[in-house]
């Protein structure tokens, strides 16, 4: 059976795509809140 | 911050896991390489059954309690509880498709994980078209719980649906038992997962208490 | 406990009051599944084979989709006359409403699904007689599932603006179960077996019926709160 790598680095590289881009989604929410949080002030 | 040990820690797992993906797990005798999507595909699905538990826990735990830390726990498991849940899917097809010719065969696993996937995007859906956060938060609660409940019956409705229509197609290895090379391969990439979704998770309900005292 | 049976009681009847009086919505509904006919002929085309192969599933589309708009308007009345608040604010156990409005939900849909196989039986000449206790051992079976989800959900997107979107988004993944059971059931029945071979489809319709009873029950009161 031929190994058909091309379809593992696909579905690994879809996850990683996916995962990574929640990653970053979470990061900017989370910047965009502490840089809320310091304009508001103490 | 236990996020970031978390999120250092997942990173280390997911090394571990690539590495014996690809690395010392052996090549598999039927199906050749492409079987080694099965250690993105197990994982994953796994990790999606640990977030809807905890969307049902956090579910319950704010009806009884109306503390918003369970609802923000809730929302944060459902999230990526959806991602993997896609990437099951994902990695089911791709997986299927140089092994069974198609793109989606409606085998039993691939249909109950979409059939999830469908009941918690609408999840997502609801708490997005809710403004007031005790409604929306009651409102999910109960969807959240009920899918959670339904999570079994859809199980055994497509399997049985599923056993009536066609021969069983497993996607797994061959017919051999598991060697323990891939057993261990299978855990270490669970593992890694699991720590993915823990560090998802602890930075969404963080990000989630801070927009509510915003 | 007998003040609760009264409550749901009550609600039930009112609708069925309400509804008989004015009857709009069982004449549209009813209208609605004339039209369902229709429309599935021309989708499968002029062979009345691929419709008769197909009936099993047709019909509880055809009950889903009833069900759909059925089920949406549950809560339609105290929307529009102003009376969610007098829900809201009614004492005792809130289950009861819900129970009363299932009950309203479930006749509502077997009129419905008596409707719709009168006219498949008109239309493409079929007889269900010699099928009729055990088909309507899986019809009641099935719509319980549906109503109890329906009702429930209904609640849930009653006082919401995107009710006619979330509602289906919502419902529809939660009754595959009850689809994929009431459909080989249905099939079993239809082909003339008898209804113990079906009795593992009918054993999961009605723990699945029980589940959505439970959890309905249950939450009900969480979801009518302001």
């Amino acid at each position: 059976m031929p190994d058909n790598w091309s379809y593992v680095f696909s579905a690994y590289g879809l996850a990683a795509v996916v995962l990574v881009g929640y990653w970053r989604r979470l990061a900017g929410r989370a910047k965009s809140l502490a840089g809320r949080g310091e304009r508001k002030g103490p | 911050m236990a996020a970031r040990a978390l999120g250092w820690l997942a990173v280390l797992a997911l090394i571990a896991g690539l590495g014996a993906a690809f690395g010392y797990a052996p090549r598999e005798a039927v199906q050749g390489n492409v079987q080694r999507i099965m250690y993105l595909h197990v994982p994953a699905v796994l990790t999606a059954y640990l977030a809807f538990a905890l969307v049902f826990l956090g579910s319950v735990g704010y009806l009884l309690s109306r503390r918003a830390g369970w609802d923000r726990l809730a929302l944060a498991a459902a999230e990526p509880g959806v991602l993997f849940t896609g990437i099951t899917i994902a990695s089911g097809s791709i997986w299927g498709k140089p092994t069974w010719g198609t793109w989606w065969t409606w085998d039993a696993r691939l249909t109950s994980t979409a059939v999830l996937f469908l009941v918690y995007v609408g999840y997502l859906l609801l708490r997005g078209m809710v403004d007031e956060p005790d409604r929306r938060a009651r409102a999910a609660a109960v969807v959240g719980i009920l899918g959670a409940a339904n999570i079994p019956i859809v199980h055994f409705s497509v399997t049985w649906w599923r056993a009536l229509h066609q021969p069983a197609a497993i996607l797994g290895p061959g017919s051999a038992p598991m060697p323990l090379w891939m057993k261990m391969a299978l855990a270490i990439n669970w593992l890694a997962f699991t720590l993915v979704f823990a560090y998802f998770l602890t930075r969404r309900m963080e990000i989630a208490r801070l927009e509510q005292e915003a | 406990m007998s003040a609760y049976v009264r409550r749901a009681w009550m609600v039930a009847w009112k609708d069925v009051l309400s509804e008989r009086r004015s009857k709009e919505s069982l004449n549209a509904l009813v209208f609605f599944s004339l039209l369902l006919l229709f429309v599935f002929q021309f989708a499968l085309g002029p062979e009345r084979a691929r419709v008769e192969a197909a009936l099993p599933g047709l019909l509880w589309l055809g009950f889903i989709l009833s069900g759909l708009l059925a089920f949406g308007r549950t809560f339609l009345v105290e929307r529009e006359n102003d009376c969610w608040e007098g829900l809201v604010l009614s004492p005792g156990d809130k289950s009861a409403i819900y129970l009363g409005k299932l009950a309203g939900n479930v006749l509502v849909m077997i009129l419905v699904e008596v409707v719709l196989l009168v006219l498949f039986a008109v239309f493409f000449g079929l007889d269900f007689t010699p099928v009729l206790p055990a088909l309507a051992a899986v019809l009641a079976l099935g719509t319980f599932g549906l109503a109890s989800v329906g009702t429930l959900f209904g609640a849930i997107t009653a006082q919401m603006r995107a009710r006619e979107l979330l509602f289906p988004v919502l419902l529809l993944p939660a009754v595959v179960p009850v689809l994929l059971a009431s459909v080989s059931a249905t099939q079993t029945v239809l082909a003339g077996e008898p209804l113990a071979d079906a009795a593992a489809w009918l054993k999961l319709l009605a723990a699945a019926d029980l589940v959505y009873l439970v959890v309905g029950v249950l939450t009900f009161e969480f979801v009518l709160e302001g």
